[in-house]
């Protein structure tokens, strides 16, 4: 009995303790992140954060946003779950938070994009890649990923460049991410080249000998076809058309930017994705992949480590233009921000209603490896606008 | 109703308010944590009148949530919001606009009838294959979530529902969901249909409808867990269809589980201990500062934690923390059973009609090559005891399941009063006056005794009045001589008194025909006459006939007007006891040809 009135004597300090955080100087900054930490968000927001460390530890090490803010950071798991967001995003601003950094998925994050606005406070999705959130989640929610129309308009161009004129879209309405490629298909249109057809698929059907075949039979031939279709759909897919026999282009996006693709041999050679960015060497993106490899102690796998860090540079950015950690104030200076220098691209929120401009990085899967094929910043009167449906 | 339920419900009110009250005050995120922990009652709470009370688990109650939360979403949108997000929603939706309570309103009936539906074909199954269909709900209703795209956004986020869901509309819901979780278990409905959850053919053949009590806390739970899906998209804002699948299903159902499924006091508990320890985890397993030290950050404690304490629990109680009695009956044991209204003084014998027959003609029972009655024909008639014997196997105990509506028939027919009753299932014939005992005692094992009695007794509620029903408890109770014991959980009696309450439970039936399949088994010799004594008792009260089957000879003997001999589906013999004791083909079926001579000497002597 005594032990376990030791036990929860313990419990209730600690508790105490975590509810009354420490006091905090004038001068710091609160940075509160509720993300999914655990459940299915955690392959992009664990590394999302752990890129987001990274940086605040520079910046603190360095003494603070410009040499007088140091950074608090205040870091809860939302367990992928919406409630929770939504209760999590809540405790963080009650303990007076300048920015709040949601989840890399929308529907958390406009239940905590709905809390931010009420409290006049800055949220920042890491990896949230819909044009819809930042526009219907209010003037104080921003992403910071190329959006699905922008990565679409980078390849649209690029395709046009390339000479190919007639494209097939495989898209599946299940999701707002996998119509990407109707974006392309504006966008294609608009440059003069025809889109020989739209077809659909279900997110997991895997079966796709009935899309094949029409694209097989087409005529005239289809020189490129476009999907945001990723696992297990995009393996079973490209292996099916090239088992067709069917030699056009293939263009993906930043879905397939993982170790699956490269190893899926000749089926995927030459396939082309968006994406965004690609350490060359001697690139900051480079730069940053080593210093993540020694803090963790292992090589980063994904891109969504290196935008974690350039989502906590955009806030720097922000705090620096604003000279003030007032909440307000710097969502008016984040709004404004052009050409913060990332690892991964420069990035603009002027003009933008929240989606940030980033430059699109275009890979070709070669000989199982990564090639860079092009960092183009799209034709900003091109870009579709963010459609609802 | 009991004095103690109505203690009880005020109860959980009492603690729900007081905590809604404090977490008002504090504000915050608290506050937020107590909205979402009222929601999760409510529907933890709607899983458990169904699943509960039926014992029938159930995965496919987040599709109605989903299915409340979509539609209360898009009957409140604003339209120019829906003109935007939904741009092909039919007229009808895109130009609704509803405010809070009516589009809740519309949504609980609009779910409830859906569950009518869908309620109809599950209410037809039985154990796993319900719980396996309710899965299949569940599938269903999120395939087609997303696939109709132009409501629903398909799986993306669905945005743009009005926040109302504050901590007084969370509580107050809250509330109702308790109140009528409680009222429901404690009603004829919850008392039926957790009869059925303990033994389900006995339930039928106490004249329960246990598919008809099924679909009622179908439905019922449907409606509590509808207004669930309400508050939850009302309080979000935002969700998408991922929010109405597998991960909540499981949370909830840990929180009924870990609670206790069969009572109310189970889920409130369950939903309590739940958030309680997922809150302290939480905010352990972010790191935080134990006297200046720092601890690490470990996200995913929370679930772990939770994870062990469900191990725990389902190791120490698998029944949950609150198995069998709510939090009144486990504090306030002494107000047990006492009625609301005056307690009935003087107990009337019920007016049976006197004269009656029932009759079986050429009843032929065959289980596939087995044939385990032959034509056999038999009839009873009010104020008659009638014995059927024969050896093991000789098709006795299937008679009876026959004729009280149990087993169906191959070929034959039978009557009541002359008109033709076959095929006519267990529960209608209880309605018709015929009731039965069974050979291996079939009591609704975690229930009182007084609430054994009380499932035969309301078999006809509401047309006979609850009032009226307890006189009839409290007579077969004092028959029966088990009036001490009527508080006492049926399943902790000695042997000798279940079977009396099998016969006490039978007799409020009021019935015409009483079957008693070996009354006497297990008893010694001053037990069986004390209840030869009974029987005959019975019949001089009450009038009804009896079938009664036993191997003990000396009771059916002394007992019985007329005996029936069955032999491998045969009656081979039929007739005043002592015509049939002597008769060669009775004393061969029992013993064989070669001690049959003996044993007929010996009783003849």
């Amino acid at each position: 009995m005594f032990r376990k009135l030791k036990l929860t004597a313990c419990l209730t300090v600690g508790l105490a303790m975590a509810a009354f955080p420490t006091a905090v100087s004038a001068d710091e900054i609160i940075i509160g992140t509720a993300t999914g930490q655990t459940g299915g968000l955690a392959p992009y927001d664990g590394p999302a954060m752990q890129g987001f460390q990274i940086a605040v530890d520079e910046i603190n090490a360095a003494g603070g946003i410009g040499g007088k803010h140091k950074i608090k950071l205040i870091s809860k798991d939302t367990r992928s779950d919406a409630a929770q967001t939504s209760i999590v995003a809540q405790e963080l601003i009650d303990s007076g938070i300048s920015v709040l950094v949601t989840p890399s998925d929308a529907d958390p994050s406009f239940a905590a994009a709905a809390l931010a606005t009420d409290a006049k406070i800055p949220a920042f999705s890491p990896a949230a890649s819909s044009p819809t959130l930042p526009m219907m989640g209010g003037d104080y929610m921003f992403a910071n990923f190329p959006g699905d129309n922008v990565q679409a308009t980078v390849s649209a161009e690029w395709a046009h460049k390339q000479g190919l004129k007639n494209a097939y879209v495989l898209y599946s309405p299940d999701t707002q991410y996998t119509t990407l490629p109707l974006y392309f298909s504006d966008v294609f249109k608009k440059l003069g080249n025809t889109v020989a057809g739209e077809g659909t698929y279900t997110i997991g059907q895997q079966d796709f000998s009935a899309e094949v075949t029409k694209i097989k039979a087409m005529n005239p031939p289809v020189d490129v076809v476009m999907t945001a279709a990723y696992e297990p759909d995009f393996p079973a897919f490209i292996r099916q058309l090239r088992a067709a026999g069917v030699t056009a282009q293939v263009i993906g996006s930043d879905g397939i930017d993982s170790p699956t693709t490269f190893s899926l041999g000749e089926a995927a050679e030459g396939v082309v994705f968006s994406t965004a960015g690609h350490a060359t060497s001697g690139s900051a993106l480079e730069g940053f992949n080593k210093k993540f490899a020694a803090k963790y102690g292992k090589e980063t796998d994904t891109i969504f480590s290196a935008i974690g860090y350039d989502l906590m540079k955009v806030i720097e950015a922000g705090v620096l233009a604003a000279d003030s950690i007032e909440p307000q104030a710097i969502r008016d200076a984040v709004a404004n921000l052009e050409n913060v220098e990332g690892v991964t691209s420069m990035i603009t929120y002027k003009g933008t209603t929240g989606m940030p401009v980033r430059q699109v990085t275009l890979i070709r899967v070669k000989d199982g490896g990564r090639e860079l094929v092009a960092q183009p910043s799209p034709t900003a009167d091109l870009v579709p606008a963010p459609r609802m449906q | 109703m009991t004095a103690r339920t109505w203690i009880g419900t005020g109860g959980y009110v009492f603690f729900l308010v007081a905590a809604a009250v404090i977490a008002a005050s504090i504000g915050g995120s608290i506050e937020r944590t107590l909205i979402v922990f009222f929601i999760s009652l409510i529907a933890v709470l709607g899983m458990g009148v169904y699943s509960g009370n039926s014992g029938i688990l159930s995965f496919g109650h987040l599709a109605f949530m989903g299915i409340a939360a979509y539609l209360s979403g898009i009957l409140t949108m604003p339209v120019a919001m829906k003109k935007v997000t939904l741009a092909n929603a039919p007229d009808f939706l895109a130009n609704a606009h509803l405010n809070f309570f009516s589009a809740t309103v519309v949504t609980v009936i609009f779910v409830m009838l859906v569950a009518l539906v869908v309620g109809i074909v599950i209410s037809r199954l039985d154990g796993s294959s319900a719980t396996i269909a309710t899965l299949g709900l569940l599938v269903i209703v999120h395939g087609v979530i997303i696939g109709a795209r132009d409501i629903t956004r398909g799986s993306q986020s669905f945005f743009g529902v009005p926040r109302w869901t504050d901590i007084t509309v969370a509580a107050g819901c809250a509330v109702l969901a308790i109140v009528i979780a409680r009222l429901f278990k404690d009603s004829v409905f919850g008392l039926k249909l957790r009869a059925s959850r303990d033994d389900q053919l006995a339930a039928g053949a106490m004249g329960v409808n246990v598919r008809m009590q099924r679909l009622i806390s179908w439905v019922i739970s449907a409606g509590l867990v509808a207004i669930a899906g309400v508050l939850l998209g009302h309080f979000l804002g935002a969700f998408s269809v991922k929010k109405f699948y597998f991960v909540d299903t499981f949370a909830l159902l840990a929180m009924l589980i870990v609670g206790g499924m069969a009572t109310v006091s189970g889920a409130l508990a369950g939903a309590v201990l739940i958030t309680l320890v997922s809150e302290l985890l939480r905010r352990i397993e972010g790191g935080i500062d134990v006297f200046g030290f720092q601890t690490p950050t470990l996200f995913g404690t929370t679930q772990i934690g939770i994870g062990l304490i469900i191990l725990l629990v389902m190791y120490k109680k698998a029944g949950g923390l609150l198995d069998r009695l709510e939090w009144d009956e486990i504090l306030l044991p002494r107000l047990a059973g006492r009625q609301t209204g005056p307690a009935a003084s003087v107990v009337e014998a019920p007016v049976v009609a006197l004269e009656g027959t029932l009759e079986a003609r050429e009843i032929t029972k065959a289980f596939d090559g087995l044939v385990a009655l032959d034509k056999v024909s038999l009839s009873l008639k009010s104020g008659e005891i009638v014995g059927l014997i024969g050896p093991n196997g000789s098709g006795k105990t299937t008679l009876l399941n026959v004729l009280s509506g149990m087993l169906p028939e191959t070929s034959g027919k039978s009557f009541i009063d002359g008109a033709d009753v076959t095929g006519t299932p267990a529960y209608r014939l209880g309605g018709m006056g015929v009731s039965r005992t069974f050979q291996n005692i079939r009591l609704f094992s975690s229930m009182s005794v007084r609430q054994n009695v009380s499932v035969s007794a309301l078999d006809k509620w509401p047309l006979t009045k609850g009032r009226a029903a307890g006189a009839i408890v409290d007579l077969a109770l004092q028959t029966m001589k088990l009036t001490e014991v009527s508080e006492v959980q049926a399943s902790t009696l000695s042997y000798g008194d279940q079977r009396r309450v099998e016969v006490a439970r039978a007799l409020a039936l009021n019935p015409r025909f009483l079957f008693l399949d070996e009354p006497a088994a297990g008893m010694n010799r001053e037990e069986t006459d004390a209840l030869l004594e009974d029987l005959k008792g019975l019949r001089e009260r009450f009038g009804m006939g009896i079938l009664i089957v036993d191997h003990d000879l000396p009771l059916i003997m002394k007992l019985c007007d007329r005996v029936v001999v069955l032999n491998e589906g045969h009656v081979i013999a039929e007739g005043a006891p002592q015509s049939v004791q002597k008769d060669p083909q009775v004393i061969e079926a029992y013993l064989g040809k070669k001690g049959s001579r003996q044993v007929a000497e010996i009783l003849t002597e």
